[in-house]
């Protein structure tokens, strides 16, 4: 295996995607935490953050559609979907690497190439994010966006507070992924190879 | 002889204190005799047109049923009340009554109002020569009683009888989720004092449920259940009571849903109107400690106009309960915040704790010649 070989991870639907999504997430966690706590917090007042809010939301809508569509027309939307049939086991390896092989300096079990970017938990995290929490949260966030002109649905749902729920328990879960996202993103080669690779598309190979 | 007289003295007396009892005691003119011709509907009377100078034929027809059901009937206020200056009937004339009445004036008895209504945007509108009265926005004899009436029947029977709330109010997030449970002079009327009306809702079919239906099926008032309900007799329901109220609703097959509007008191002060003073502090309202929502009451309606009124602890407005109102931010689920908190920990330490050991063993791995131990 060739250590110093350089792969073509992420092709630039991909990076664009990822940096737009990521700035978007961000925002709409900032915003979206002065809404909820606005008696609390105060760096905007409630109709500007409810605004910036509503238009992230929206391109962080659309971004997911060019993320779709990509996966989708590429074929590669294949390397979300768990496919192996010692799933399980595979599972328990990466997190008995990420829980001690990684302190004594042990290998990660799993090598990343092009057809096979996603370690067995990363796949796992990833499916649910994408196909499962996000679109709940931009679908909940949709609805809350025009309450009365969705209440039909919002209240076949069970109520606006009921869709309020899913999508603050959706915003809390996103917060605390983006901490564990960002921080497992500097245990590359160096800290900062991830990151320079989510920008030139090209990483390590093994690395 | 003696019994006869004696009889007599004392009937005689009594006629003598019946009539002079009669006035005070019956009023000289009914409402009845005024309904034996005002509610034939083919009543009118010809009149000129003040403004365009034409002859136009005016209805004297007043709706009997209509008028029973309005606040003033309600309140024992009879016809010549305020058509004061009818002070008996002649039959014997084709119109027993003069042809012209006095001008009714409400600020006989709408003395508050009036001085409110006196600096208001409706009254600088009478100095431009605008025929702003106060029958333009309640009418007369059909003023509806608003103690049970819901944001909708408020706001649709007076302020929309002008006014388009789509106009003005674009820098106002959800306009039409505000106007759905806000009556229009909580926000233009910063000062009346405000209160939440909670009010039994079905989802579905998007109506009230009315409290006839519910004492139906309950099988007795639901004020008796209420006071039953309250267990410290503190007269107001608290969380825990109203779990109760809650469960022993479910038994008899409703599922409550409770809709919450934020309505004026019935205060002369909602007349005080003025242009730029309108509300547009959002965290006045947005806060979970916001003054506006301390007195919250579970009301019900029936058909025959009464209304049941019961106070509710506020924090029902944050619970589950309440599903089809949410004050965003102000009336949010405490709990989740302690759950978000643990969440957003458990990834924020998770993430530092590893990085901490990674630190702390860092030792173990150099001397390793392969690196390539670490991918994400």
């Amino acid at each position: 295996m060739n250590n110093g070989q350089l792969m073509y991870l992420y092709p630039l639907p991909v990076r664009v995607w990822h940096w737009v999504n990521a700035c978007g997430f961000v925002v709409l966690i900032f915003t979206g935490m002065q809404i909820r706590y606005a008696e609390m917090l105060s760096f905007m007042t409630l109709p500007h953050a409810i605004a910036v809010h509503n238009y992230t939301g929206f391109i962080v809508m659309a971004d997911f559609f060019i993320w779709l569509v990509y996966y989708l027309a590429s074929g590669n939307v294949r390397v979300y979907i768990p496919a192996q049939r010692n799933l399980a086991a595979l599972i328990l390896k990466q997190v008995q690497y990420y829980g001690y092989g990684i302190f004594v300096g042990k290998p990660n079990p799993h090598i990343s190439t092009p057809e096979n970017k996603f370690n067995p938990l990363q796949q796992l995290v990833y499916l649910g994010i994408m196909f499962v929490f996000l679109p709940a949260q931009m679908m909940s966030g949709l609805f809350l966006w025009q309450v009365k002109k969705y209440e039909e649905y919002i209240n076949l749902l069970g109520g606006i507070k009921l869709l309020d729920t899913v999508h603050v328990l959706l915003f809390f879960f996103f917060t605390s992924y983006l901490f564990l996202h960002c921080y497992l993103a500097t245990l590359g080669k160096t800290p900062f190879a991830r990151f320079k690779a989510m920008f030139t598309g090209y990483d390590q190979y093994g690395g | 002889m003696e019994y006869e007289k004696g009889f007599l003295w004392s009937f005689g007396l009594c006629i003598v204190l019946f009539c002079a009892l009669c006035p005070s005691v019956l009023p000289a003119v009914d409402n009845s005799d005024c309904f034996d011709c005002h509610s034939d509907e083919s009543l009118t009377k010809e009149s000129t047109d003040n403004v365009l100078q034409v002859e136009i034929t005016e209805s004297l027809y007043v709706d009997e049923d209509r008028f029973a059901k309005s606040i003033h009937n309600l309140n024992g206020v009879a016809c010549i009340d305020c058509h004061s200056d009818i002070e008996e009937l002649d039959w014997n004339e084709e119109v027993p009554h003069r042809s012209y009445l006095e001008r009714v004036l409400c600020v006989s008895c709408h003395e508050d109002a009036g001085e409110e209504f006196k600096n208001s945007v409706h009254m600088k509108m009478r100095t431009k020569g605008i025929t702003m009265t106060c029958y333009a926005c309640h009418g007369y004899h059909y003023v509806q009683q608003m103690e049970g009436a819901s944001v909708a029947e408020r706001t649709n029977s007076i302020c929309l009888k002008c006014h388009n709330p789509n106009q003005f109010h674009e820098w106002l997030p959800s306009g039409d989720a505000h106007f759905a449970h806000v009556e229009c002079v909580v926000c233009h009327a910063p000062d009346v004092p405000r209160h939440i009306d909670l009010r039994f809702y079905d989802l579905l079919t998007k109506k009230f449920l009315n409290g006839n239906e519910l004492r139906e099926i309950i099988g007795h008032d639901l004020d008796k259940i209420l006071e039953i309900i309250d267990g410290d007799h503190n007269e107001i329901i608290d969380m825990n009571e109203f779990d109760d109220l809650y469960f022993m609703l479910k038994q008899k097959n409703i599922r409550p849903t409770l809709r919450a509007e934020l309505v004026a008191d019935i205060n002369s002060i909602a007349h005080q109107i003025n242009r730029k003073s309108a509300q547009r502090t959002c965290e006045s309202c947005h806060a979970s400690d916001s003054p506006y929502f301390n007195a919250v009451s579970i009301l019900l309606t029936g058909d025959d106009t009464s209304v049941d009124r019961y106070d509710v602890d506020r924090a029902i407005l944050a619970s589950y309960y309440v599903s089809d109102f949410y004050l965003l931010g102000g009336t949010r689920v405490k709990l989740l915040d302690k759950i978000g908190l643990l969440i957003i920990a458990g990834g924020a330490f998770t993430a530092l704790g590893h990085f901490i050991i990674r630190e702390l063993t860092g030792s173990l791995r150099q001397g390793k010649k392969d690196d390539t131990g670490r991918s994400a």
